[in-house]
């Protein structure tokens, strides 16, 4: 069906989907929100808690199975002893999640943010998908307005893929691909040699390359109905779609794991994904990619 | 205090509007023949200076710019060329985003270090080995040596940008990881720059050295960890609550010149700051791309062609010719430059084409060698041979750079 090219996965891995429930999350939210994809997407839920499973923990959970009415049937419920990135990602591995859902503040305190919370720390290695959440709702989050991140990487086409597949589960009807054009240097270059007119031409030319490429990339995309609206936005990467998504109230905002493991030099000296990380606009689902 | 006479005055007004409309009208004749607007302005230089029309005409010459016979007008000449280029720092250190070379990875890394590492190590072996090459007193061996180490692993950020984009690889792998490279030899070499000009002489003894080396570090870190965090606060104040743009014009290039002060009264060149100020503004996300255009055409298009020509007024370009410093300076250029880069791009994991086409892209030095060599040249560290082979160096490299590139790329090009 879907058969972009550098990608050979299904484009929504979340067969099962994990949740992680902190001793001092919103525990109703959280449930609910997870509960609610699970069962949009027919998968089963392990919560992960660092508590002791109270009898609150079982309860919310038999609420949450009643209201899906028949849908979340396959559930689990683990315990971590240590709370940290490894145990939490060991869990997830052991249990084949595919989709691992956080509460996550849009934005931390200094210190926090610098030595790296466990949840951003997730963010920054993203060893399965993760789907950030900084306002989890106990009437579930509403994603209709769905926003794909279009850099150029082997991996993108398998997010859009998956934001495609995403959208339709939750019944949204559109996804707007956006890609950001940053030219470190251009600046200088353009003032040194070349008119007003020809610097507009030449931003013009690299955009319309730009276009070309997010077309390429596209082009095997089978949408499914789902109306794929794209747009080119100026500024610095990771920044740019930040506001962007702000500024168009994003519900979701869809992005590629990184490349490498972001660390704490990637925050001083701040791009790309951490300037997401650094104040979330809205929920972000980090898309794991294997590529073969 | 001693001021201008009305004749001073005259004279210094004369003096700057000769460069600027003849550098304008060298600039649109070179466009013409496809000549970069730096070259023409430096060969308006050698017209008006001594080279040519100190030769043939010296009294119009001694006229137009009395350096020798009138001490005020040359000091006021030499307060705009100084100010000239603390501010092409400052532009240039506007271009450098620190995160496009973390965003590039292992390869920018191993090509930035390799395109810095190999040209340092052999400009500084020949010099260091063979000082009579170049007519420098061995007193000042191991300054120089440093010196033409850094001429060597320098990378011009601006002339490297422009190849990029009219070969149209501006935005592929390779140019991303020349850009990001060319960031990080354009950060290192101009910190190890301040620190040679810092050194001052053999008698400055090891702890001073090692206070300037502190200064330095402490400077450039405190101002890219703490001063960025404060510019991310104040810039989006300072854009919507003082008057558009001239609120951030007068922040940023107030700023700047604060900067270019502390270094200067710590004893560390000016230019640092003025390039660390750059750095700081030009990284935040705050600052809006219009208001980084109208800096750099303000920098651009008065204060470049007072300092590009004012290259070519300040030296005898035909009498100071020396073919073997000429022919060391370039062989070491191409060799250090070429064979580091793009060693370093194979060990990032570039294929061989691609690693050499990203070499050749490396050893484009264009203007930032030449303002590196004035400012060497102006210190006292540097003859006027060795200036006139570094700016011989600097244009031959920019002009060679574009087809050699090419020869070695052939995919990598953008689509029409």
């Amino acid at each position: 069906m879907n058969t972009c090219e550098p990608i050979h996965r299904s484009p929504h891995p979340f067969g099962t989907i994990g949740v992680f429930v902190p001793s001092s999350g919103n525990l109703e939210a959280i449930l609910a929100e997870a509960g609610s994809l699970a069962g949009v997407f027919n998968a089963r839920l392990v919560l992960i808690h660092s508590g002791k499973k109270t009898l609150k923990l079982e309860a919310v959970l038999d609420e949450i199975r009643i209201r899906s009415e028949g849908r979340l049937q396959d559930t689990a419920i683990v315990r971590l002893d240590v709370v940290n990135s490894r145990s939490l990602l060991d869990i997830c591995r052991e249990h084949s999640v595919g989709l691992l859902i956080l509460e996550a503040a849009s934005r931390e305190g200094m210190l926090r943010y610098y030595f790296g919370s466990l949840v951003r720390n997730l963010g920054r290695t993203a060893q399965c998908s993760l789907l950030l959440l900084p306002e989890p709702k106990r009437a579930s989050t509403s994603f209709k307005n769905i926003i794909v991140r279009g850099i150029s990487n082997p991996k993108t086409p398998f997010t859009i893929r998956t934001a495609i597949s995403f959208a339709q589960h939750v019944g949204a009807s559109e996804v707007t691909l956006v890609t950001e054009l940053d030219q470190p240097g251009l600046t200088m270059a353009t003032a040194f040699a070349g008119s007003a007119d020809s610097t507009a031409m030449l931003k013009k030319q690299i955009a319309s390359g730009e276009i070309k490429k997010i077309h390429a990339m596209i082009k095997h995309c089978q949408s499914d109905g789902i109306k794929i609206i794209e747009e080119i936005i100026s500024g610095r990467q990771g920044y740019a779609i930040r506001q962007f998504s702000r500024k168009h109230h994003a519900d979701l905002l869809v992005i590629n794991s990184p490349d490498a493991s972001y660390r704490l030099i990637d925050r001083v000296f701040t791009h790309d994904m951490e300037y997401i990380l650094e104040d979330l606009p809205c929920s972000v689902l980090i898309v794991h990619s294997a590529i073969s | 205090m001693a001021k201008l006479t009305p004749n001073d005055f005259a004279v210094f007004l004369l003096a700057i509007s000769t460069i600027l409309i003849l550098a304008r009208l060298g600039a649109e004749f070179g466009k013409k023949i496809g000549l970069p607007i730096v070259t023409a302005e430096i060969a308006v230089g050698v017209l008006l200076g001594p080279t040519l029309l100190g030769n043939i005409a010296p009294r119009l010459y001694e006229h137009l710019f009395p350096f020798a016979s009138n001490p005020r007008v040359s000091i006021a000449l030499d307060g705009l060329f100084s100010l000239a280029v603390i501010l092409l720092l400052f532009v240039a250190g506007l271009e450098l985003q620190l995160g496009q070379v973390l965003r590039q990875g292992k390869t920018a890394i191993y090509t930035g270090f390799g395109s810095m590492a190999l040209p340092f190590a052999s400009g500084f072996a020949v010099s260091w080995l063979a000082p009579h090459w170049f007519g420098i007193d061995t007193s000042n061996r191991f300054q120089f040596s440093m010196f033409l180490g850094t001429a060597m692993s320098i990378s011009a950020l601006p002339v490297i940008a422009r190849i990029l984009l009219d070969l149209r690889i501006f935005r592929t792998r390779v140019g991303m990881v020349i850009i990001a490279s060319a960031i990080l030899n354009d950060l290192i070499g101009w910190l190890l720059f301040s620190f040679i000009l810092s050194m001052g002489g053999p008698e400055k003894g090891l702890t001073n050295i090692g206070h300037t080396i502190a200064y330095i570090t402490a400077f450039s870190v405190f101002m890219l960890v703490i001063g960025r965090m404060f510019l991310n606060r104040i810039l989006p104040w300072v854009q919507t609550n003082l008057s558009w743009p001239g609120g951030v014009l007068s922040f940023s290039l107030g700023f700047c010149l604060l900067c270019a002060a502390f270094t200067e009264s710590i004893h560390v060149h000016a230019i640092l700051g003025a390039f660390i100020a750059g750095i700081a503004i030009g990284d935040s996300v705050h600052l809006r791309e219009k208001a980084r255009e109208i800096m750099h055409q303000f920098v651009t298009n008065f204060f470049a062609p007072l300092f590009f020509v004012s290259i070519g007024l300040k030296v005898n370009f035909i009498k100071n010719f020396d073919p073997v410093i000429v022919a060391i300076v370039l062989i070491v250029a191409f060799a250090g430059k070429v064979i580091g880069a793009s060693a370093g791009a194979r060990l990032g994991g570039m294929s061989r084409r691609n690693a050499m086409a990203v070499g050749f892209g490396l050893n484009a030095r264009g203007a930032v060698e030449i303002l590196l060599g004035s400012l060497a040249f102006d210190a006292g560290l540097i003859t006027q041979p060795i200036f006139v082979a570094l700016v011989i160096m600097a244009l031959v490299t920019s002009i060679t750079s574009a087809p050699l590139m090419l020869h070695f790329l052939r995919e990598e090009r953008e689509p029409d």
